[in-house]
């Protein structure tokens, strides 16, 4: 089958330190693919190579069937870009940005300010139309940002933490807006920090660190691996005895945080209970005990130690 | 999976634009061309959205004559004269220093991240180098216009046939041209705008006032003589202040072709290469 993004073996370095050390995954057309990561862990790189901005040192990537080093011209046509690199002109208005870019495109100056009314109305950013991009608040300009990527209707659309920094109102705007581009037929390829966003959004998650792929598959599929809450407890002593009682009781390694918090994976809730228990028999009493949702690090451990590898032969 | 096999062009939506069911092919000379008009555009934009821009552009030039023609000429006692020769040295400060602009708004497209937007657009690669270059040159004749209009408004007077007039205009103008592929050279390597704008001020400044544009060099001192007459820039000044006042021009007129043509073969190439390497 034809991949919409397909990225096999890619290898980038700067320097003496590669940014992806051989990473492969691919999105199927009209798939949201998620591409998971901290920050320096090669999503950057890997959106760049897609959108032609740089050329791969070794592998291949291809957009729409087309590989981004030997069609970068077709590829352009094909993608819109969006986030963290890709900007606004600041001293244009949000009209102006959208003009320019439909003129860029080749459309009439008709069609280039038809095209920009639809989107500001689509993005919500009718009343702010006419203001300076300079002036706009974070998520406003993230709104905008992704409506000049999407001026020439890309069938695929490169997302580079697009909500990084953005108060969850924003945040929220723009998922709606994701899924929307995503029902029209586009396929989406976001990179994210947040564990939570690739779960809202993706259908299928790549979890990349340090320039290599440490696991890969739908979010269900990495929730169940990470355990989608954690139990963290912090003894107030014996903090060796109730490690090891976690470790029994769960199965699973804990891990060590800051100020002798320890903290598991919680598959089962009932786990917790049996935890409390068999801590209380041992007469280990506890400072402070929760249940929460994994960080992006715990998900991290979980997945890279409880899988061999998620790359593909 | 399910997914249909190939990519597929999105259906438009209805806001009118049916016929537009592909994104257009935009490259080619004719593309690079009017890419690089719309891109020229949006650089001289920012002048009408914020007006303190445009007064500032145009205050400049103004505030120059003020200062060189009437107040120091004033210092001199024979303002006459003294405009007659401080004038073309101002149009020449004001026209030099604008070419500063062109280095800082592409370090700001840099920074900023606007120039991988283009980057990842179906554009020309020469088209955001082409709009910047012709903004400028837009802006500088702006500059040159309203410090002339103002030199004239202080007593000055043009002396020569108009085409001699004419011509000495346009050897600036040419000039500044050239200069402003150094601004785009330092532009593109720079690492942030401030350090740009560093950089264009230590070339700029000894540049312009180390020259015969303020002070003939025979009543400078010692080191300062011998760094104005071999100054290119006075060359430039003492040629286009012969030709507005018809004067004999003297060499001025061919050193300063000489040396726009070498800054132009010099410094072409490398803004070439320098944007290439950052477009990489």
């Amino acid at each position: 089958m034809t991949y919409a993004i397909e990225v096999r073996g890619l290898v980038k370095r700067y320097g003496d330190k590669a940014a992806l050390a051989g990473v492969d995954f691919a999105a199927p057309p009209g798939t949201v693919l998620g591409v998971l990561g901290p920050n320096g862990a090669g999503k950057t790189t890997a959106v760049r190579i897609l959108a032609t901005l740089v050329s791969p040192d070794e592998g291949r990537a291809a957009v729409g069937g087309h590989d981004v080093v030997k069609a970068p011209a077709v590829v352009r046509k094909l993608t819109g870009l969006t986030g963290q690199y890709a900007s606004v002109d600041e001293k244009l208005t949000g009209r102006q940005n959208l003009v320019m870019s439909g003129r860029l495109l080749g459309m009439s100056r008709a069609t280039a300010r038809g095209r920009a009314a639809a989107l500001l109305g689509e993005f919500g950013l009718e009343d702010a139309a006419d203001r300076a991009a300079g002036s706009y608040s974070g998520g406003m300009r993230r709104r905008l940002d992704l409506a000049v990527s999407l001026v020439g209707r890309p069938s695929i659309v490169f997302m580079d933490e697009p909500t990084t920094g953005l108060d969850p109102r924003a945040r929220a705007d723009l998922w709606r807006i994701v899924r929307e581009q995503v029902a029209g037929g586009a396929t989406v390829l976001l990179t994210t920090q947040y564990l939570e966003e690739a779960d809202q959004l993706a259908d299928e998650i790549v979890l990349i660190d340090h320039g290599v792929v440490a696991a890969r598959g739908t979010p269900g599929e990495l929730k169940a691996r990470a355990g989608d809450r954690r139990l963290e407890i912090r003894p107030e002593h014996d903090a060796e005895k109730a490690e090891l009682i976690l470790a029994e009781v769960t199965g699973l390694t804990p891990h060590r945080g800051e100020n002798g918090l320890l903290s598991v994976p919680l598959l089962n809730p009932a786990v917790s209970l049996a935890v409390f228990l068999r801590l209380e028999e041992a007469g280990v009493s506890l400072a402070e005990h929760a249940v929460r949702r994994p960080t992006l690090d715990e998900a991290f451990l979980a997945l890279t130690d409880t899988t061999t590898s998620g790359r593909t032969p | 999976m399910t997914a249909a096999p190939t990519t597929r062009v999105r259906p438009t939506d209805d806001s009118g634009e049916n016929a537009m069911t592909a994104v257009p092919s935009t490259t080619g000379h004719r593309g690079a061309l009017a890419q690089g008009m719309t891109l020229a555009w949006r650089s001289l934009v920012p002048l009408r959205n914020e007006p303190g821009r445009l007064v500032q552009l145009l205050l400049q030039p103004v505030f120059m004559v003020v200062v060189f023609v009437l107040m120091f000429g004033a210092m001199s006692g024979d303002t006459e004269h003294a405009a007659r020769y401080l004038l073309p040295g101002v149009l020449t400060q004001v026209a030099l220093i604008s070419t500063n602009t062109t280095g800082m708004n592409l370090a700001e497209d840099i920074v900023n991240g606007v120039f991988d937007r283009f980057r990842s657009m179906p554009i020309a690669r020469s088209a955001p180098l082409i709009g910047r270059v012709t903004a400028d040159a837009l802006t500088t004749t702006v500059i040159i216009v309203v410090a002339l209009a103002a030199g004239l408004a202080a007593g000055f007077r043009i002396t020569a046939p108009p085409l001699e007039a004419l011509a000495g205009l346009a050897l600036l103008l040419l000039f500044t041209l050239a200069l402003s592929w150094v601004s785009a050279w330092l532009g593109l390597k720079a690492k942030s705008v401030a350090s740009m704008q560093g950089m264009a001020t230590a070339v700029l400044l000894p540049l312009t006032f180390g020259s015969s544009a303020f002070i003939p060099p025979a009543n400078l001192p010692g080191v300062l003589r011998w760094w104005s007459s071999l100054n290119p820039i006075s060359h430039l000044a003492d040629a286009v202040r012969a030709l507005l006042t018809g004067t004999p021009v003297g060499p001025h007129v061919w050193v300063t072709l000489a040396w726009a043509a070498a800054v132009t073969a010099c410094f072409v190439p490398l803004a070439v290469r320098a944007y290439a390497r950052r477009i990489r």
